[in-house]
């Protein structure tokens, strides 16, 4: 353990109550916690763990695991909607440490099933998500008021995130009900010490960009700088924050909401879709220096099939820089006599049957069409080339060390581990990395370049019942069918002229024919593989699903780069295990992927160490678990940048070099280096609001007067009856309101129980809240009421809600922070419009004219509401309240949680779909397990399960439909 | 009078009390004409619309109750059109929701004068329509239907939904594919993959 790691558990177990800990991101929180679990004694009651996300739930048992003392006997695991209710309650009672999420918590102890005094104390991780109206606030108000020993330790690793929005570190203490903020900045004395002492050797590489990056990067910069000035002209934004430095965050997205939110619905659309376009273009910055080139154009045309007629930028001067250079770094298309070209000497009859040969032609290899050329450029990213010198250096320096034997017997004491470790960004850079690695960078520039051409083109549709094979399929089609038209049809929408598109059809023609040849001329190809290595697989070729014939053995080449892999795999859990170059699924990619003969890598020949591709998106500590010696950071991030300070730190004997991989004067160096300076700024203001901080020492006081609004006669209650003057009979009973589980996402029932109103869970079919035995309220925020008009789903709520109670109502709910209105004056249009949510809004009231509609301002304006409705009203009944609308010959029980036990986006795709209607998605749910199997059934089944030819042609026919060209 | 509704059946009869308010300068998609009427505007047989400013209800705090009062029975649907022209809505907006939800009648909300007019044209206009456009029906050509499904996973936006159909080929194809393949496709990140795929593959209902 480290030392700093000790100083923090110290500091925080000083106040018995607990506190709030922000440390840096990437200083190892779950190790963190982990130490902090080992201080757990069930005797004291549960621990329960709040907010974890998925990455925590899974990093700290297993870094507790690691820790553990054999004879520790306490184990961590989840409790979930999944388990019955009585077996939960056993586990409340074990004293054991759990992982829960706020819904269920926040259920059994308001419905009593959890009695407080079973726990121990609360993690609370994340706390930057909290708010005092959410969840986790309440279920520490319920907590705290009936059980004082308990404690809360929050904990967050986002500094920047704390110091969001006006004094946030205050009101999270103020809310969790503690005192003390422990900070802990990487520049902490004790941090910089423990991790300093011992430092990885870091070699930072700068890459020089290609021209034609640099172009793109340059326009990009143009376009956002130009839409940032339209958005100042728009005076509703604070001119400070925007410059393009910030642009390059996601936090720019929240700066500009934030400030725009309370006004968002009386912006006009132009603001909107700048804000909107700023997104974008953020991300092309990030997606050019992470994507390859063709990947990138692929990339741009989805987004200009997708925005082009609405965003503002795409038609600039700059945008249209941005699609040229991209295009350049893929291909380039011009005559085939012009000078232009490249290969100008070729003829048109020689490259043809260079083609026809099937020669695959590295960069310059050329494709012509009725005299025109399109020639194949494929710029590779410049960071291949230098990932594998890296590579191919490590390697050198390696076999010089083994050369000199005293220092191979010093490493074999140190348990010496030649494992390189590559971490990028995402999954996607991984795989392709990996191939860059095995296969040689060519190949797989020419395998995207292929994919992007294949997708260019119309695909045939398919056999219905065929699954095994839809990749042949496809293939075969684009070999018969090209045709031209297609490509003439939709050359309108696209700025792409139409002879390019000509071209580019023809392209991926030549890439079906080859395929065939590549099938039919199946000859023994062989495989350079690498001199040592075991091989599994012969020379056997699978003539596979794909559109081109493949050598399995590429998979079984990777396998032989890694040959100290296996015996470390079993050590990883399964998401780990995915990224093993070795792995099963690994190698149905490649089966997929369209490979060539030739270009099998030249670069090859040169022995590479054995390599783990690593995406920092998994979120998985994995420095641990491979113990690499050398680190590559492909894609830079502050984060992982302080794992491995801290590995080295833990781990001082072992040997570590790192190599940093920066594109020269790209964003990508500006966005790393800015990420430390918003920390440290983030640091410094948590500092400065640490010592102005009012926090009351009376906690105990201030804990009385939340208990004492649990009791029936709280201060709300009387403050309402002398409100009400003369109102007595409330001051007897206390206010009960039905809630349906799902609404626990939503803060509403917290900010009712803060009323003084009792808050019974149960689920409902019918309506959100049940106020009374007539009143029955459908809570939509504003966002969802727009969604639920258009997916007809408000209708069917109100229309159930019609019909079992005399007085249904829909609240509209605005959030407290956001505009207080519908809709800005310019959106109201000349005409009555069916789009328009007045009109819908008119329709809804037309049709249920017993609909009753509160307009809220906000959550506590809700509630007053509901106080108010209720004043006359009956106490609504819980059992009759659960039994409405269940539909009970379908035998659901009716403690079954409806949200947990379906796969509700499932479900909601299904409902989606064309021919599925009300009466027949529950029949097609029962016959088919999941989506996947559906998309299987052929019509004749379909149309039993759907009880009707008709709606089933329509679904299969809506299925396999061709999906539109780009082009 | 009842030539006279029958001579204005497509119009909107106003109340005379209503002579001289602005708002009626915003009703310009519907015909509208003077008449006595109980309420403030007769939309329809049945339907009727009685007309509240916020800042009017702060000074006479009485009015809508007697006006609802006025009205008796004669009304299937009685809509109070509330025209919030105050600042601080919370208190009087409350009573008018109270007052209006306990004598049945529906309260709608408009901001400006121009949202207030084109309630009353649309309830107007809409008076005889089917439910269809608000019963999720949407466009019906492939591209918006898809888009309209696809993003029933969370996060996935119209963007991504161009780069599965044309990585795909076919909503099936998108439905069958691996999470490599899923992943492979740009600007799809880890937790989209994982979302979609589970859409796909999780059984719909989930056996405990």
């Amino acid at each position: 353990m480290l030392k700093f790691y000790e100083q923090i558990i110290g500091d925080l177990l000083e106040d018995s109550s607990g506190g709030l800990v922000i440390l840096s991101g990437g200083l190892g929180l779950s190790k963190l916690i982990s130490y902090l679990l080992h201080l757990h004694d069930p005797s004291q009651g549960s621990l329960l763990i709040l907010s974890a996300s998925p990455s925590q739930k899974s990093s700290i048992p297993r870094n507790y695991q690691d820790t553990l003392n054999l004879e520790t006997p306490i184990s961590t695991s989840e409790i979930t909607f999944d388990l019955p209710a009585p077996q939960r309650l056993s586990l409340y009672g074990s004293g054991g440490i759990f992982f829960i999420t706020a819904r269920i918590l926040i259920v059994d102890l308001l419905t009593h099933r959890l009695p407080t005094t079973a726990v121990a104390g609360i993690i609370l991780l994340n706390a930057h998500s909290l708010s005092d109206t959410s969840t986790e606030a309440f279920i520490v108000r319920i907590l705290r008021s009936s059980n004082r020993s308990l404690y809360v330790r929050a904990f967050s690793d986002r500094p920047h995130a704390m110091v969001s929005g006006f004094a946030k570190a205050e009101r999270t203490l103020k809310c969790l009900f503690l005192r003390k903020l422990h900070l802990w900045p990487r520049f902490q004395v004790h941090v910089s010490q423990d991790l300093e002492r011992d430092p990885p050797e870091v070699v930072d590489i700068r890459v020089p960009m290609s021209p034609y990056m640099i172009g793109i990067q340059k326009a990009v910069i143009e376009v956002m700088d130009a839409c940032l000035k339209e958005m100042r002209k728009t005076n509703k934004v604070d001119v400070e924050d925007l410059t393009v430095e910030n642009g390059l965050f996601k936090s720019f997205d929240e700066i500009v909401r934030r400030q725009l939110d309370p006004i968002w619905h009386t912006l006009g659309k132009k603001t909107k879709q700048l804000v909107s376009d700023l997104k974008t273009l953020r991300k092309l910055l990030d997606y050019l220096a992470r994507y390859d080139a063709v990947t990138y154009l692929k990339y741009l045309d989805s987004l200009r099939a997708s925005e082009s007629f609405r965003s503002v930028w795409i038609f600039s001067e700059s945008s249209y820089k941005i699609f040229e250079y991209a295009k350049k770094r893929v291909y380039h298309f011009g005559r085939s006599d012009g000078g232009k070209s490249l290969v100008p000497s070729k003829t048109l009859s020689t490259k043809k049957r260079k083609l026809e040969k099937n020669k695959s032609e590295d960069d310059s290899s050329a494709r012509a069409n009725s005299g025109l050329v399109l020639e194949e450029v494929l710029e590779e990213p410049p960071k291949w080339k230098v990932l594998r010198e890296i590579l191919e250096e490590i390697q050198e320096e390696r076999e010089k060390q083994v050369s000199s034997r005293e220092e191979l017997i010093l490493e074999g004491e140190t348990e010496y581990n030649g494992m390189v470790l590559v971490a990028c960004k995402d999954e996607r850079s991984c795989m392709q990395l990996e191939d860059c690695i095995t296969k040689g960078t060519q190949k797989v520039m020419r395998e995207e370049w292929d994919k992007y051409l294949l997708s260019k083109v119309e695909l045939q549709s398919l056999p219905k019942s065929n699954k095994k094979k839809p990749k042949a399929l496809k293939g075969f089609g684009v070999l018969d069918g090209v045709v031209p038209t297609i490509a003439g049809q939709t050359a309108e929408f696209s700025s792409v002229s139409k002879q390019e598109n000509d071209a580019l059809l023809a392209a991926a023609t030549e890439i079906g024919k080859k395929a065939k040849k590549d099938i039919d001329a199946k000859d023994g190809v062989t495989c350079e593989g690498h001199k040592k290595g075991r091989r599994k697989g012969s020379n056997k070729k699978k003539s596979v699903i794909g559109r081109i014939d493949h050598e399995s053995e590429t998979c079984k080449q990777s396998e032989m780069l890694c040959p100290g892999l296996e015996d470390k795999k079993k050590y990883c859990d399964p998401a780990v295990a995915g990224h093993l170059l070795e792995n099963a699924p690994q190698s149905e990619i490649s089966d997929k992927g369209v490979l060539r003969k030739h270009g099998q890598g030249p670069e090859n020949t040169k022995q590479l160490p054995p390599v783990h591709f690593f995406a920092l998106e998994s979120n998985q500590s994995i420095l641990d678990i491979l113990q690499p010696s050398a680190i590559i950071v492909y894609h830079p991030d502050i984060a992982f940048v302080r794992e491995i300070e801290i590995y080295k730190a833990e781990n001082p004997s072992k040997k570590l070099k790192v190599y940093f991989l920066f594109y020269e004067d790209s964003t990508e160096v500006r966005k790393f280096e800015a990420s430390v300076l918003r920390e440290n700024g983030a640091f410094e203001s948590l500092i400065r609001q640490k010592s102005l901080m009012l926090i009351r020492v009376d906690q105990d006081a201030h804990l009385l007067e939340v208990n004492s609004s649990l009791e029936p006669q709280s201060t709300t209650a009387q403050n309402l009856i002398t409100r009400k003057a003369g109102g007595k009979k409330e001051a007897e009973k206390e206010m009960q309101v039905i809630v349906d589980m799902r609404e626990f996402m939503s803060s509403l029932p917290n900010v009712l129980h803060q009323k003084g109103m009792r808050i019974i869970p149960v689920t409902l079919e019918v309506g959100d809240y049940i106020l009374s035995p007539l009143i029955c309220v459908e809570r939509k925020s504003i966002q969802d009421l727009f969604g639920s008009f258009s997916s007809g789903r408000l209708y069917h709520q109100v229309e159930m809600m019609s019909r079992y109670y005399r007085i249904p109502v829909l609240l509209i709910e605005f959030s407290q922070d956001k505009s207080f209105s519908f809709l800005s004056a310019s959106d109201i249009g000349d005409d009555v419009s069916p789009n328009s949510i007045i009109s819908k809004l008119s329709l809804l009231v037309l049709h249920f004219p017993r609909l009753r509609i509160l307009w809220s301002r906000s959550l506590h304006a809700t509630a007053e509401i509901f106080t108010t409705l209720k004043a006359n009203q009956d106490e609504p009944d819980e059992a009759r309240a659960i039994r409405v609308g269940v539909p009970s010959e379908e035998g659901i029980v009716e403690n079954d949680v409806r949200a947990e036990n379906f796969n509700t986006s499932a479900v909601e795709f299904l409902r989606r779909l064309p021919g599925v209607t009300d009466s027949n998605y529950r029949s097609i749910m029962e016959e088919c397990k999941s989506l996947a199997e559906l998309a299987l059934l052929p019509v004749e089944r379909l149309a039993e399960v759907m009880g009707g030819l008709k709606a089933a042609k329509t679904l299969r026919d809506f299925l396999d439909a061709k999906y539109p060209t780009l082009l | 009078s009842a030539s006279v509704s029958g001579v204005n059946r497509n119009a909107i009869l106003v109340s005379h009390r209503q002579k001289g308010n602005p708002l009626l300068k915003h009703i310009r998609n519907v015909r509208w004409a003077f008449a006595d009427v109980i309420c403030d505007y007769l939309l329809g047989q049945s339907t009727s619309a009685l007309y509240l400013s916020l800042r009017y209800h702060l000074l006479h705090p009485d009015y809508l109750y007697f006006r609802i009062r006025e009205l008796q029975k004669n009304f299937k649907l009685r809509v109070v059109l509330c025209h919030i022209d105050v600042e601080d809505v919370v208190k009087p907006l409350l009573e008018v929701t109270k007052t209006a939800l306990l004598h049945d009648c529906t309260l709608l909300c408009g901001w400006s004068l121009e949202e207030c007019g084109r309630y009353l044209e649309t309830i107007k206009v809409y008076e005889n329509k089917s439910a269809d456009l608000i019963q999720g029906q949407m466009d019906s050509d492939y591209k918006s239907r898809l888009n309209h499904a696809l993003t029933a996973v969370r996060h996935v936006n119209k963007t991504d939904v161009v780069t599965l159909g044309s990585t795909f080929g076919s909503l099936s194809h998108i439905m069958d594919a691996s999470m490599e393949d899923l992943a492979r496709c740009p600007g799809i990140g880890e937790r989209k993959v994982k979302r979609l795929y589970d859409t796909f593959h999780e059984p719909f209902k989930r056996v405990v």
